[in-house]
């Protein structure tokens, strides 16, 4: 991700400028990245289409605003974080999960059985652990063993001291540990 | 360093997050210290398995329906920058085209009074056989205009002597108005150069008898409506009465006393080299159309608002040789 500053500062150019195209360079270069941030936070991938849609959305209203003190990525992750996280804490969302099992859903999310079948168990034992994590550890562990963000853009993105972005990523990195305990060598 | 402060670190290390002084008394823990190396190795260990995962993609035809979702909110912008940029283009454009279709509705509303008018001036279809009658008055009538209407070379001086104050004693804005725009038509007439300043005094009239010449029209009907009732009307009257046409001028005549009136009107036709075409009469007015030559329809028009209060409807600048005359008399 730090080798995209080149490309991203080029693609902000572009986006000031109004070039009708650059918007939708923008969603094809990071389409991937913030659905998969969802997606690790929200487990559903029907809803991690959805936030990572709105994501977007907000980002295509506000271009104008986005000064470029930060890199885009990171402006990115900011906003896909907070949206996860809101959503996450939403009375409706926290409804839902008292009525189904995250993990079940993150399963069987994927596209056949087939394919369903042919997840390893360590994956299925990872995709679970992470989903167990509380929120707050989650998201840090996940823009840093997942999405490569280093400790200052994730206290960035997050708005923490950081100490407490540490501190989170020692914690979850201990619990996960733990859980993986059986597949590590 | 305890064991328990080591572990705390472990995770840190593995990111090369820590500090010099952190880094250095971690060292020196986990070099004495097999338990701690085994989690660090842990630790590491714990972190290779999340950095292997295979990262999530989005699913097909994601960008399509963001792209679909961010198209309602552009248009407003799509929409401004259609119309006004580049403005040093468009907006100059713009203000051509607001002026332009300003002065279209000016004439076209300008234009629809001029219609109704002449239609409404034919209406009364008046016989031929009144013609003659108009064009010569009776012996008795122009004695009698002789006594009341003022002779033509006392109305002339007349006119040269009152001041222009005149205008404001009738304190009617709309009379102000018609008066100066026949002064300014009528300069260009040879004989008017002299005495158009000098406008003569309307009586006063009384405006509860006075037929305001457009609210007395029929209701507006569109161009082509009013050309066809005149072929219709053209088509139904004999082949004799040419000066159906649209008079050109017309206008309204407010008078106290009607009978009168024809009576002058008649003497002042005659005296300027004119002839009454026809003259129809009803409980509402007199409808008289008559044709004077052009030299003399600036004494023609001073002399008629000396009977009363004379409202043109239709007064264009460029007149014939031989001007005809549409009156619509009331009183």
């Amino acid at each position: 991700m730090e080798g995209r500053t080149g490309d991203d500062s080029h693609l902000v150019d572009r986006l000031r400028r109004g070039d009708p195209g650059a918007f939708e360079d923008l969603v094809i270069a990071y389409q991937h990245r913030v659905f998969s941030v969802a997606l690790r936070m929200l487990g559903s991938r029907a809803e991690a289409e959805d936030l990572a849609q709105e994501v977007f959305v907000r980002v295509h209203g506000a271009i104008a605003e986005f000064r470029g003190d930060a890199k885009l990525s990171t402006w990115l992750y900011t906003i896909a974080s907070r949206l996860c996280l809101n959503r996450l804490a939403s009375s409706e969302r926290r409804m839902i999960r008292e009525g189904e099992e995250t993990l079940t859903r993150l399963a069987s999310s994927h596209a056949s059985p087939a394919a369903e079948l042919e997840r390893s168990e360590l994956e299925t034992a990872l995709h679970r652990a992470i989903a167990e994590l509380p929120e707050e550890r989650r998201i840090v562990v996940v823009l840093r063993d997942l999405e490569g963000l280093s400790y200052e853009e994730i206290a960035a993105a997050l708005e923490l001291e950081l100490g407490t972005v540490r501190s989170r990523l020692h914690r979850a990195r201990m619990d996960l540990k733990e859980k993986l305990e059986r597949f590590l060598p | 360093m305890t064991c328990h402060e080591a572990r705390e670190l472990l995770s840190a290390l593995v990111d090369d997050a820590l500090g010099a002084a952190e880094r250095d008394a971690l060292d020196a823990h986990l070099a004495a210290c097999v338990d701690c190396r085994r989690d660090l190795q842990r630790v590491r260990d714990t972190v290779a398995l999340l950095r292997a995962v295979e990262p999530a993609r989005a699913p097909a035809g994601f960008v399509d329906r963001v792209l679909e979702a961010t198209r309602p909110a552009s248009w407003p912008r799509r929409l401004l920058r259609a119309l006004f940029f580049p403005w040093p283009v468009k907006l100059p454009v713009e203000a051509a085209a607001v002026v332009l279709v300003t002065v279209g509705v000016v004439y076209l509303y300008q234009a629809t009074p001029e219609l109704q008018q002449a239609a409404r001036l034919e209406s009364p279809a008046p016989t031929v056989a009144e013609a003659p009658r108009a064009a010569t008055p009776q012996p008795s009538e122009r004695s009698f205009e002789k006594k009341d209407a003022p002779a033509p070379s006392r109305a002339r001086a007349e006119n040269v002597q009152r001041p222009t104050d005149s205008r404001d004693t009738s304190g009617d804005t709309e009379q102000r108005r018609d008066r100066q725009n026949f002064q300014r038509d009528a300069e260009p007439a040879p004989s008017a150069g002299t005495v158009a300043g000098g406008k003569t005094e309307a009586p006063p009239a009384r405006s509860g008898r006075v037929l305001e010449t457009r609210e007395s029209q029929a209701p507006a009907a569109p161009e082509s409506a009013a050309d066809a009732l005149k072929a219709r009307r053209q088509a139904a009257t004999p082949p004799t009465a040419a000066s159906f046409a649209p008079p050109d001028v017309s206008g309204g005549l407010a008078v106290n006393d009607r009978d009168a009136a024809l009576r002058a009107l008649a003497e002042l036709v005659a005296r300027l080299g004119g002839v009454e075409d026809r003259r129809h009469s009803g409980p509402e007015g007199s409808i008289v159309e008559l044709t004077i030559p052009r030299e003399a329809y600036a004494e023609f028009a001073r002399e008629l608002a000396r009977l009363g209060r004379w409202q043109p409807t239709r007064e264009p600048t460029e007149l014939p040789a031989r001007v005809r005359i549409g009156l619509r008399i009331t009183g």
